[in-house]
């Protein structure tokens, strides 16, 4: 009798955590049904040929999604820009910084070991990764904010990333900042490597978050 | 689409609000219960604007808080008595000494009506405790907080007395405030021991409802019958209704290479074209541009973006992409119109090194010097001639003001503006206004003119001719700015006036000077004079202070009714555009009463991503009455200038990149 209810405990938490964990990601990736979001076409087929580097950005809070190529590399770090100049620097996966998205996102600092940078599989994951982000304020000093992530793994699935199939597994990142406030991160990992086909990464209390689906990832010579 | 309704609902507030301004009251500006006081409940920064009406007294009140324990507040209540009005003009200081503890609660102190001797006056302290969503208070007070009339307190026939601070009778008082969680609800009850005509204590509760973000109203009732209504306009210019950054983004940096020097480089036409192509879609504007030895010299300027450290960032990006290996400076001249005022000087090599690091904007404010425009250049491309041109407008304006010496009214009037330009320095401009909303009737002319306080001698309802005058503005020396203006300057006054003010583009403030000579305007007819004339030199000195955007304005010297006089003018800059100010003005005639104003200027681009940066301006009070007042409308020149101060130019240099 009691490993019965042992066991049905078990389960009912189990249960639970997997609800909120779906609750939580389904909350971060359509955070707000009364933005309508503008998601272009996008033609893989001509990315592919012409051998771009290229994501899709999402940003929820002002509806708009728009395709970006990699034009720049800099200090380790992709800059990917759209036809009217609006972007993401990605630093391996992690949002570096934000352009014409919302209220933008100067940068992030992260410690050495952050499985978004370094490409890590899901198992390899640090249990807390510690980010801080940098925001325009009054004057030329940013404000700052530090966060401190736990990480939570989700499910095996797989996944359409802009008209291709990627097998993913899915890492839901909780995070505290050091004003108190908290936020989520969702992120879909290659089954197999680790790399980052799909993150929704907070970046700043006003812009929340912005999705980026890697439609070809940046290959750097040899 | 949410935030463009706020936006909208922002302006339309501001609007009505200003429409409802007579049946408006507040009691202090600063953070209350009902008519007790509670501590500041927000942060550094927020502003609120509250209109209270009862049908015992009806106040208009500003609240700022300038730092997260202190809040300011200037308000102008109109109590009725029996067989008239008195009116008020209350500066109101509330500091929180000690924040709340975990078991400890917090400590607050407060002057209500300072330099006051009507009935505002009041002093208090109270202790304040937060469970969850209930926040109590408690505390004892003086003055108004004591008493209902308590008339004779810290003025003494101009002459501003403390003695009287948190003396005489004090009577406790208590509040709590709930915020329900229920559609925004929030339900206050509170005790005092302020005897009423009903009865020795008085207990009142409200309701308060946010109508939309940042609009509360609240309906109020106490158990001395009286009942009443509140709005409460709540903003903090840090925090906008519109988020930002979201039309196009810069053009990419790209950093200079010792590779890009061995490649064909661009000539200065090639270079030109690109940079105002790209530029356009922008909304930056190129007025000059030139290209020598190392050297790219770029005046621009932008319609739509008040943030001159965003321009020149964006300058600097279509430039790092364009310009020759060979060129190692950037220089960004700002224009006001008149003036080419600052030379914003950009070190290239710094910001190729500044650029994509996590300290991006401070490395850039390094690579940033500053100086003054030449008095000639020589002809550069991109230059075109100046054509002369007319424009005219229509435009409705709303001002709380004291008509008379000693009231505060709200006023309407329609404003047909004319505007001939000859050149960027010199035009001529005219004004016809119709006082539509609070005319008043029209007063035999005194048998001296005075300085103010005959104003409702002149004609109430019929289109009068405001102003028109000539002004040309130059500069003496590259660091001499000057004006010369002529002609009718406003209801009152037309003469001749000159202006000198010095700044140095380095440095954080600035030095002025005014002359002005005039004749008083008759008191009929559009063109005519009295027999009265004035004169006035006043010397102001202009100071960015502290690292907040605060600044001052400092004037002295003989005013209007010949009378020396100092105004001093406090307020905060923010760098998106928001600007807010209080004033007061002293004067050495003793029966002069203090007053204070107090003005708001908001960047539409606060409340709407389309606003561009045009900004809507409220204001308040300020010079009133004979004594301490100025000649207006001569065209001072430190209102061009501003934007130009390094320190505005600083404010914004987080957004260099942006």
């Amino acid at each position: 009798m009691i490993k019965v209810v042992f066991s049905a405990g078990v389960m009912l938490a189990l249960s639970g955590c997997a609800a909120s964990l779906g609750q939580m990601r389904d909350a971060i990736l359509n955070p707000n049904p009364e933005v309508a979001m503008t998601v272009p076409q996008v033609n893989r087929a001509a990315i592919e040929q012409a051998d771009l580097a290229a994501v899709l950005m999402l940003s929820p809070s002002i509806g708009l999604g728009t395709v970006g190529i990699a034009i720049q590399l800099r200090d380790g770090r992709v800059v990917y820009n759209s036809n009217d100049n609006r972007g993401v620097t990605l630093e391996g996966g992690l949002i570096y910084s934000t352009l014409g998205l919302g209220t933008n996102l100067q940068a992030v600092t992260t410690q050495d070991n952050d499985p978004l940078v370094r490409e890590a599989k899901a198992g390899e994951w640090p249990s807390q990764v510690t980010r801080t982000y940098y925001l325009s304020q009054r004057g030329p000093t940013f404000a700052e904010v530090t966060a401190t992530c736990r990480n939570q793994v989700g499910r095996n699935l797989s996944i359409d990333v802009v008209g291709a199939q990627r097998r993913v597994v899915e890492v839901v990142e909780t995070c505290e900042t050091d004003t108190g406030d908290s936020f989520h991160n969702v992120h879909y990992l290659d089954a197999g490597t680790g790399r980052i086909w799909r993150s929704s990464q907070w970046t700043g209390p006003v812009q929340g978050n912005i999705q980026v689906d890697v439609i070809e990832p940046f290959e750097t010579d040899g | 689409m949410k935030i463009k309704t706020q936006g909208i609902a922002c302006l339309l507030l501001l609007s009505t609000g200003l429409a409802s301004g007579l049946a408006a009251d507040g009691i202090s500006g600063l953070t209350q219960a009902i008519d007790t006081p509670r501590p500041a409940s927000g942060i550094a920064d927020d502003l609120a604007i509250l209109f209270d009406y009862r049908k015992e007294y009806r106040a208009l009140s500003f609240g700022f808080q300038p730092s997260d324990r202190l809040e300011i507040g200037i308000s102008f209540p109109t109590y009725d008595e029996a067989g008239g009005t008195t009116s008020g003009n209350d500066l109101s200081l509330g500091l929180q000494l000690l924040d709340e503890g975990a078991y400890l609660p917090g400590l607050t102190v407060g002057v209500v009506g300072f330099g006051d001797d009507d009935r505002g006056s009041g002093e208090y302290v109270l202790a304040s405790k937060t469970f969850g969503a209930v926040q109590t208070s408690v505390g004892l007070g003086w003055g108004r907080y004591a008493s209902e009339n308590a008339a004779g307190r810290g003025d003494d026939d101009g002459v501003i007395r403390t003695d009287h601070l948190f003396q005489g009778d004090s009577e406790p008082f208590a509040n709590i405030v709930w915020e329900t969680g229920t559609y925004g609800l929030i339900a206050t009850a509170e005790y005092s021991g302020v005897a009423g005509p009903e009865a020795d204590d008085t207990f009142a509760a409200s309701l308060s409802y946010p109508l939309v973000d940042g609009l509360v109203v609240t309906g109020l009732v106490n158990n001395q019958g009286s009942a009443g209504l509140r709005l409460r306009f709540e903003a903090n210019p840090t925090r906008p209704f519109a988020q930002t950054d979201i039309g196009r983004g810069p053009h990419p940096y790209v950093e200079n290479s010792p590779a890009r020097a061995s490649r064909p480089q661009p000539q200065a036409q090639q270079v030109f074209d690109v940079l105002k192509k790209r530029l356009e879609s922008d909304d930056i504007r190129i007025r000059r541009f030139a290209m020598t030895d190392d050297t790219i010299d770029v005046t621009a300027s932008s319609s739509q973006d008040p943030v001159f450290a965003r321009i020149s960032g964006r300058v600097a990006r279509v430039l790092s992409a364009v310009a020759p290996a060979n060129i190692t400076t950037f220089r960004i001249t700002q224009n006001t119109g008149a003036f080419d005022s600052n030379v914003v000087v950009l070190d290239r090599a710094g910001l190729d090194r500044a650029v994509g690091a996590s300290d991006a904007a401070e490395r850039a404010w390094e690579a940033t010097t500053f100086e003054a425009s030449p008095l000639n250049r020589p002809a550069a491309l991109g230059e075109r001639e100046f054509k002369p041109r007319f424009s005219y407008g229509l435009a409705p304006t709303f001002k709380a003001d004291f008509i008379r010496s000693d009231r505060l009214e709200l006023t309407g009037t329609l404003n047909a503006n004319a505007r001939y330009t000859f050149s960027p320095q010199t035009f001529v401009s005219g004004t016809v206004g119709y006082r539509f909303l609070n005319q008043w009737t029209q007063q035999d002319p005194p048998a001296e003119p005075q300085p103010r306080s005959d104003f409702t001698s002149y004609t109430p309802d019929l289109p009068y001719l405001q102003s028109l005058s000539l002004r040309h503005r130059f500069r003496l020396a590259p660091q001499l700015y000057s004006r010369v203006s002529a002609g009718l300057f406003e209801r009152a006054y037309g003469g001749i006036s000159g202006e000198v003010i010095w700044r140095d583009p380095e440095q954080n403030f600035a030095l002025g000077l005014e002359g002005t000579y005039v004749q008083k305007r008759a008191y009929e007819g559009w063109f005519g004079f009295e027999d009265a004339d004035a004169s006035t030199v006043i010397g102001s000195l202009y100071a960015n202070v502290g690292r907040n955007g605060d600044y001052i304005v400092l004037d002295a010297g003989q005013y209007i009714a010949g009378d020396f006089a100092v105004g001093l003018t406090a307020g905060r800059n923010f760098r998106n555009g928001w600007r807010i100010s209080a004033s007061t003005t002293w004067s050495e005639e003793e029966n002069s009463p203090l007053k204070f104003g107090a003005a708001i200027s908001i960047p539409l681009s606060w409340t709407s991503p389309d606003g561009g940066a045009s900004t809507t301006n409220l204001s308040i009070g300020g010079q009133s009455g004979d004594f301490g007042s100025r000649v207006s409308g001569t065209g001072r020149l430190y209102d061009e200038l501003r934007a130009s101060d390094k320190r505005r130019i600083e404010d914004g240099f987080g957004e260099f990149w942006n």
